[in-house]
């Protein structure tokens, strides 16, 4: 069974299952700005930040959520009838709501919803499970300089089963990455980084108090953290997620490229910072999980103001992109 | 022997001149017009030539158009020679079919696709000529000469055999080295030995002399349509004010007088004579898809000889304005066949790279100079194609790349690793199946050699699932056309369905054949072609025109399409059906017949839940595979009267949708009347497991036994393929695509256009993501607004 068939059923029971088992949310394969080459990016649910741009909201629940496309309904009322629930009901004006609180988790409106608009999100995988999806695409990684990347969330929250999941990867000779936001128990991330080839990483904000009202969590453990994997010489993309209004000042962005240059004196391999200009793609998966998004209106950054931020942050790290 | 080339330097690579800008601007503002000399002309010769066996006619009447064109030099030419009276016109070829013409004269300028212009004077001149060929086209003939049962399957679209039913063959490459290095004249004094040779007493060889004499007539009348372009020049020079353009001309009249009866000796003359003949070739018949094929092995050596002396962005500007010249050259097509080949296209296959016929690195200056000309004018013509071998250096990868990138669809990319084998297994010698181009859309042959008949027809395989669902009757006639094979009510197991799927393709592929064969002996009989036929071996050597089989290797090729819809819908009965009895085959059948109407849900089902080819599922992909075999190995069973096998191709050109609009409703969950899949691509918005699943699921079909070629179609956003590691990327995909098997890939940069199309018609973009880094989503799962910005930001980069 492969992840596009998992899509059709859910079981809880799969939790309980011998073995590390993972929460995925999704296995996305022909990932090109994720750590070098074609990768195939296994995105593991739950993250300790509450990031208001958040690109990726499904993840942040260390749980299954449950997520409706509204435009992909067909009408057909099955998902209603399967509850039960009956958590999935339809309001006067003929819109189906959900009441996400009496949801037990069974995945019978998933399987009754052909047209793909109820879904539940994260399925239950064994290290294996996730090994054997990635390695459809070895071949690719072998002629493009790839491998896979393990994001989130925050995938060490998920510490046995990503430990586990990179050694096996390393042991099938596959190379390995790891897209953290850095937060975490320092005895997690160096585990992690025994079996780690490349790790992507961003810091938000270098200011400790604006990271904290914009994440919900202060920086200092962040760039703690950084620096110690720094310190072991570990090989990383420093990422700066460009949010306008919020990290996007000139200063800001020199201080940030400052730290990237303090990591690499203090013995990382910096293959690159990557500015990722703010992009709106993911609001419309808040109203999917039906959550309110953050930040409604805010728009991209204007192509000429990325581009002067860049150029300052070449003063202080020789390898800055645009978009990864 | 080595296969890698010992060395690549990339040569200079120079950007477009101000004259190839000029030239640029001056096509796009010509609007294409019809000119009727070619008509008129050819109508007289045949009236004067009644009592002439066919050879001998088309001879005189390729004489008589030749001399009569209007020919003229235009601004900024170097290589010279028209098509028609206007560059971008489109003569006419009323001996091949003109009833349609006749009947849309009036629609020509007010059509939506291809639009022509034409005046009253042409119209009346036309409808004059057309009085002659009533009773008399190729068309007409083939009609009767075909069982009556295969032309019927023919008109309900089982089947189309259309192309050269209605036009000339075309799909050929001439030996154009031959001319290049040895000159018409050597042509000319092969065909007088040959002549010589002969017993007139023996009436087989009393038909070989027409047929020599015939290519005597044609190849003198091609050095005379060139001479006239030197006394034209000669004269444009005499009354030329400007001094550099009057050395020009000169220069261009001593060419003319030179090539291409003898020997060419630098670029120019290279390049001009080639010209020529190409030329010549599309204005004796319309059969189009005539190819250049490897262009870069047979004119490098001029270049070679002539680079110390000439400045490079002298040399690419010649070749740019060859490429116009291609562009220039223009065909009308009925309104029906613009829906499907819309563009003016002329598939004229220029394929660059590859092997020599010894095995080793056939890559050269040119084949990075061909590159750089399409990048450079940026024109649908010629097709350009490269050829990937083991030995492919990575700087010429690198160059096709970055034109993949530009978004023209070019160049087209082909393994050699798959097609040396399919074309030795079809009896090429080695070093033939070594020196293979490309013919049309995908088609491999060796050039100047083969008479391959490459686009001999489309079989509509989702047709064929119809009538194997539905007892042999077409549901959209109620007719009874095939054999009785079971239906939907009598199925009892996945087997019977296959049974039946099997029984329908054996039946149409036989009337396929018969129906083509047929159209063969016309063009036999009618419409041999005597200056094509001179630079094909062993035309000459036999006595015998290509039409008549004087080729050295013989093929037909009729393309299979809808593969992935064939594969599709055997994959969901069997699987929803039979395996996990979700569905009932009562429930399937009264959904297909009523298109589903209120059973979305049921076609939800069909399109969502059932395997799907273009996921790397094994499932699905095996299914399609056997779907494809099935079509293959009763094709191959097959003989055509020039004495050649057929062989089987997998490929569309656009006939995906016309065959579409007559088949009902089919288990893939497509909707009645609806186009099929293109190629042997996944059906659009079914491969939602990106472009690596898709590609490892169509390298599991048998591209070798589909000799006649496969199409893939592989579509980017720009957001996949940005920056040094995109080209990186794409290599990575052709790459693995081709070592597990894979026949041509060619790349579609998603544009603007097609993302809007997308928020129309999200059923068949469900498989389109944006890269951005560390985002989950599809494209269709966005909103409108959000949508719209992806839009705005998609021809923008960072």
């Amino acid at each position: 069974m492969n992840w596009k068939q998992r899509q059709f059923s859910f079981s809880l029971a799969d939790k309980d299952r011998p073995g590390p088992i993972g929460l995925v949310f999704d296995i996305q394969r022909f990932a090109v700005h994720d750590g070098g080459g074609i990768r195939t990016l296994v995105f593991l649910k739950g993250c300790p930040l509450r990031c208001k741009w958040c690109q990726n909201p499904e993840s942040m629940s260390p749980h299954p959520d449950i997520m409706r496309i509204p435009h992909h309904c067909i009408g057909c009322v099955k998902c209603m009838s399967a509850c039960p629930e009956q958590a999935i009901v339809m309001d006067e004006d003929g819109r189906v709501v959900i009441r996400r609180d009496a949801c037990s988790f069974c995945g019978k409106c998933v399987a009754t919803c052909y047209a793909g608009s109820m879904s539940i999100v994260g399925r239950y995988l064994s290290v294996d499970e996730t090994l054997v999806e990635v390695e459809r695409d070895r071949q690719f990684y072998e002629n493009s300089g790839g491998g896979v990347t393990f994001s989130g969330g925050e995938p060490s929250m998920q510490r046995e089963f990503l430990i586990a999941a990179l050694a096996e990867a390393k042991r099938r000779g596959l190379h390995t990455a790891i897209e953290t936001c850095a937060h975490g128990p320092w005895e997690t991330f160096e585990a992690v980084l025994a079996q780690t080839d490349l790790v992507l990483t961003d810091i938000k904000h270098m200011d400790a108090g604006a990271h904290k009202s914009l994440t919900g969590v202060s920086n200092a453990l962040i760039a703690d953290n950084l620096r110690r994997m720094a310190a072991l010489g570990a090989r990383m993309r420093i990422r700066l997620p460009l949010i306008p209004g919020c990290n996007d000042t000139r200063e800001n962005i020199a201080a940030t490229a400052a730290f990237v240059a303090g990591l690499e004196t203090l013995g990382a391999h910096v293959e690159g910072f990557d500015i990722l200009p703010y992009h709106r793609l993911g609001e419309p998966k808040w109203e999917q999980l039906g959550r309110q998004y953050p930040m409604p209106g805010v728009r991209p950054p204007a192509r000429d103001h990325v581009l002067e931020l860049a150029s300052i942050a070449r003063g202080y790290v020789a390898a800055v992109t645009v978009g990864g | 022997m080595n296969k890698h080339a010992s060395l690549t330097a990339v040569p200079v690579l120079c950007g477009p001149t101000e004259r190839v800008k000029r030239s640029l601007d001056r096509f796009m503002a010509t609007t294409p017009a019809i000119c009727h000399e070619r008509a008129v002309l050819i109508t007289e010769a045949y009236r004067q030539n009644e009592q002439q066996p066919s050879s001998i006619k088309r001879a005189r009447a390729l004489e008589a158009i030749l001399a009569g064109v209007s020919i003229f030099i235009g601004d900024d030419e170097i290589i010279v020679g028209n098509q028609a009276s206007k560059p971008r016109s489109a003569p006419i070829f009323p001996e091949f079919s003109c009833q349609w013409i006749e009947d849309e004269l009036d629609r020509l300028e007010k059509r939506t696709a291809d639009v022509f212009l034409i005046s009253e004077e042409t119209k009346a001149k036309l409808r004059e000529a057309f009085g002659y060929w009533k009773g008399r086209t190729s068309n007409e003939r083939a009609a009767a000469l075909m069982p009556a049962e295969a032309l019927e399957a023919h008109n309900d679209l089982v089947y189309t055999v259309g192309n050269y039913f209605y036009n000339g063959v075309g799909h050929i490459s001439a030996d154009y080295a031959k001319v290049l290095n040895s000159g018409l004249a050597s042509v000319i004094a092969q065909a007088k030995a040959e002549l010589a040779k002969l017993d007139y007493t023996d009436p087989a060889q009393l038909k070989k002399m027409h047929f020599l004499r015939s290519t005597i007539i044609a190849n003198e009348a091609v050095i005379a349509y060139a001479a006239r372009f030197a006394d034209l020049a000669e004269k444009m020079a005499a009354d030329c004010a400007d001094a550099l353009r009057k050395d020009e001309l000169r220069e261009i009249a001593r060419i003319c007088r030179k090539v291409p009866t003898r020997p060419a000796e630098t670029l120019q003359e290279a390049l001009q004579s080639f010209w020529f003949v190409h030329l010549a070739i599309q204005l004796e018949s319309n059969g189009h898809s005539i190819s250049p094929m490897r262009f870069d092995q047979y004119i490098d050596p001029f270049f070679q000889a002539n680079k110390a002396r000439l400045l490079p962005e002298k040399a690419q500007e010649m070749l740019d304005l060859l490429w116009i010249k291609f562009a220039e050259l223009n065909k009308v097509r009925d309104e029906g066949s613009t829906m499907a080949f819309a563009g003016y296209p002329m598939f004229m296959n220029l394929i660059v790279g590859g092997q020599k016929r010894d095995g080793s690195d056939a890559t050269n200056d040119l084949s990075f100079m061909c590159l750089q000309a399409s990048a450079n004018t940026g024109l649908y013509a010629p097709s350009l194609s490269i050829r990937i071998h083991e030995g492919t250096p990575d700087a010429l990868y690198k160059e096709a790349a970055k034109l993949s990138r530009m978004g023209m669809g070019y160049p087209a990319y082909y393994n050699d690793r798959v097609i040396v084998p399919a074309l030795l297994a079809r009896g090429l010698s080695r070093e033939d199946a070594r020196d293979y181009g490309i013919i049309g859309c995908v088609e491999p042959q060796v050039g100047g050699k083969t008479e391959g008949w490459h686009d001999a027809a489309f079989f509509n395989m989702a047709k064929i699932i119809e009538l194997a669902l539905y007892d042999g009757v077409d549901q959209r006639t109620g007719k009874q056309i095939g054999p009785k094979s079971g239906s939907l009510e009598t199925f009892t197991c996945y087997e019977d369905l296959l049974a039946s799927y099997k029984a329908q393709t054996e039946h149409f592929v036989r009337l396929m054949a018969a129906a083509d064969n047929a159209v063969d002996m016309t063009h036999a009989e009618l419409c041999p072609l005597p200056f094509l036929s001179s630079l094909v071996a062993d035309c000459i050597a036999e006595g015998r025109s290509l039409q008549e089989g004087g080729a050295h290797y013989n093929f037909t090729g009729p393309q299979g399409v809808g593969v992935a819809n064939a594969g599709d819908s055997l994959s969901a009965v069997k699987y929803l059906v039979f395996d996990e009895k979700t569905l009932t085959m009562k429930e399937l059948a009264e959904a297909l017949r009523t298109d589903f109407k209120g059973r979305e849900d049921l076609r939800m089902l069909l399109v969502n839940r059932a395997p799907k080819y273009g996921n790397d599922n094994d499932y699905a992909d095996e299914i399609a595979r056997e779907a494809a075999l099935i079509y293959c190995n009763e094709v191959n069973r097959y003989t055509n009267p020039r004495g050649g096998k057929f062989q089987p191709g997998l490929y569309p050109a656009s006939a995906n949708v016309p065959l579409g609009s007559v088949v009902t409703a089919t288990p893939d969950g497509r909707k009645a009347w609806s186009p099929l899949a293109d190629g042997v691509s996944p059906i659009s918005g079914c491969d939602t497991c990106g472009p690596t699943a898709s590609v490892l699921s169509v390298a599991k079909l048998d591209h070798e036994i589909a000799s006649n070629g496969t199409l893939l179609n592989q579509k980017f956003h720009p957001s996949a393929i940005e920056g040094d590691t995109g080209l990186e990327n794409l290599k990575a995909v052709t790459e693995t695509y081709f070592k597990n098997g894979g026949f041509h890939v060619q790349y579609n940069v998603i544009s603007r256009e097609t993302l809007e199309d997308a928020q129309r018609n999200p059923d068949q973009y469900k498989g389109l993501v944006v890269r951005v880094a560390g985002y989950s989503a599809f494209f269709t799962a966005l909103d409108k607004t959000l949508q719209d910005d992806i839009i705005a930001r998609t021809e923008q980069t960072f």
